[in-house]
């Protein structure tokens, strides 16, 4: 959809128009939805997550004030949302967890079916939370890591670890 | 893709990234369950905050309208419009600038650009100053219920009335004045922090709740609010109360946070108490009971089983002294652990 044509979509639906906000949905469902998906790891999550980053959007569209285009603006936004959230998630998890076996969680996560040639969609599924959302972040939808660390309240050099541990898990997977 | 982005990054994975889709259909059509969810309502707001001084003047002035409003209109404080002046700037309320004086109806959004600010009187139970760069809306105008959503930027709010009249809805939660005067600062998706400078204020979202008094701050976050701190409380257990609340370090944090404090900050261990898991209540109740030995009535069981009578006697005592430690601030020094002069 070209830009103006998504502009005027975002100027109607600033001033209620419900019928504009649909049109944008449309547009930008599938990719917001790819972004919750391999953020969160599971699809029915990621579902729950895209309705929630629409609903947002919808509260929010009076702050946008086209500095950005509006699907940047979005990510960004959708971005932020399924990062709290998660954080959110890890943190009542970590509470019904041993407090002394702070890999516990981790270590379940990173478990996945013996002897499974994954694709690499599935093998990013498999990934640790913060490995996995800073390779999405960073290898799948560009973000660098000072824009990461913005966005996420994580320190760059984090960044760059969990990048790294993410690429060489990985790698271990894709070869078994 | 930069230097950066491919160092490290195999020619093999690389390939396969760019092959994944950037877009993925959802399992089914969300939009019905989207359109319901805004057809609901749920009003949630948005922006950065800009801190500048307060201007009393403007505040008498409103509150002096909306006074003799209320003596002189009988029904004035149960109508849906509060009256607005306008303090610096070109505030706008709905679609129009302010003038000197208007009102802003219930529905009606304020907003102020980075010079502009505002004054609201609250019926006529108080103000709002709403400072540069910020939306607020009037939600209800009730005797009962004076609410306004904060969607983004800075307010402060000062009412003088019983508790739980005026409400101040923001993205990360709810701030229900205990009869106060307090700050408020957030962003669009729920950062922000609240600090009070008279009374009590209760922020709370998603069952957790923080009661921040005078002398207080409580750190916002789109998961609700933060354990709160007293302004000089240690670096050292601000950061370990950020890690309990918002990083997910929990059980060490804790633990960090515990070392870190002092009889001064007991009404942050208060509300450590209310949130650790049950095998770290004795060590937190312990820790607390040592800087502020509870008062008669407070049991050691009873407060590790949270009894809500139990917690609101502690809580008094607490409160009672961080107040007199608060007013009394360079006029005598106070013992921390019993509110008395040294």
């Amino acid at each position: 959809m070209p830009a103006l044509a998504v502009n005027a979509l975002v100027r109607r639906a600033q001033a209620g128009d419900e019928a504009a906000f649909e049109a944008l949905y449309r547009e930008h469902a599938g990719r917001v939805f790819a972004l919750c998906l391999r953020l969160s790891g599971d699809r029915t999550r990621a579902t729950e997550l895209t309705q929630d980053v629409f609903v947002r959007c919808w509260e929010q569209l009076g702050s946008f004030r086209g500095e950005s285009a509006f699907g940047s603006w979005l990510y960004r936004l959708a971005v932020n949302l399924v990062w709290s959230t998660n954080r959110g998630d890890r943190r009542r998890e970590a509470r019904v967890l041993p407090v002394e076996d702070p890999g516990a969680h981790e270590a379940r996560r990173e478990t996945s079916p013996p002897g499974l040639r994954l694709d690499l969609a599935r093998a990013i599924a498999t990934l640790p939370h913060g490995a996995r959302e800073v390779f999405v972040l960073y290898d799948v939808e560009g973000f660098r890591h000072e824009e990461i660390a913005r966005m996420t309240g994580i320190a760059v050099g984090t960044s760059k670890a969990q990048l790294f541990r993410a690429r060489r898990l990985l790698r271990e997977r894709l070869e078994r | 893709m930069d230097h950066e982005r491919d160092h490290d990054l195999d020619p093999e994975l690389h390939e396969a990234v760019g092959r994944l889709p950037q877009s993925v259909d959802p399992p089914e059509d969300l939009w019905p369950g989207i359109r319901d969810r805004i057809r609901s309502g749920g009003a949630r707001r948005g922006r950065r905050a800009v801190f500048v001084r307060w201007l009393p003047l403007a505040a008498a002035a409103v509150l002096v309208v909306a006074v003799a409003g209320w003596l002189g209109g009988g029904a004035r404080g149960t109508s849906a419009a509060w009256e607005v002046q306008r303090v610096a700037g070109v505030p706008r309320v709905g679609d129009a600038p302010l003038g000197t004086m208007g009102t802003i109806r219930v529905g009606q959004w304020l907003e102020t650009d980075d010079s502009s600010r505002a004054v609201i009187a609250v019926g006529a139970i108080g103000h709002v100053e709403v400072r540069p760069g910020t939306r607020v809306r009037l939600l209800r105008a009730h005797p009962t219920d004076h609410r306004l959503a904060l969607k983004y930027g800075s307010i402060y709010a000062q009412v003088d009335a019983p508790p739980r009249l005026f409400f101040v809805e923001t993205p990360a939660g709810t701030a229900v004045d205990l009869g106060c005067a307090y700050t408020l600062d957030v962003d669009s998706l729920g950062t922000g922090v609240l600090r009070v400078t008279a009374g009590y204020v209760e922020f709370s979202w998603s069952g957790r709740r923080s009661i921040v008094p005078l002398g207080a701050a409580a750190q916002i976050r789109p998961e609700g609010p933060g354990i709160p701190t007293v302004e000089d409380a240690p670096e050292a257990l601000r950061r370990a109360l950020l890690e309990f609340d918002f990083a997910g370090g929990v059980a060490p944090a804790a633990r960090a946070a515990l070392a870190a404090a002092r009889a001064e900050d007991a009404l942050s261990l208060w509300h450590l108490l209310q949130r650790v898991e049950p095998p770290l209540r004795p060590a937190v109740y312990d820790r607390l009971a040592s800087l502020v030995p509870p008062p008669p009535g407070v049991a050691r069981d009873a407060a590790l089983q949270l009894d809500g009578g139990t917690l609101e006697r502690y809580w008094e005592r607490i409160r009672r002294i961080a107040w007199r430690r608060e007013i009394l601030r360079g006029v005598r020094e106070i013992d921390p652990r019993t509110g008395l002069g040294k």
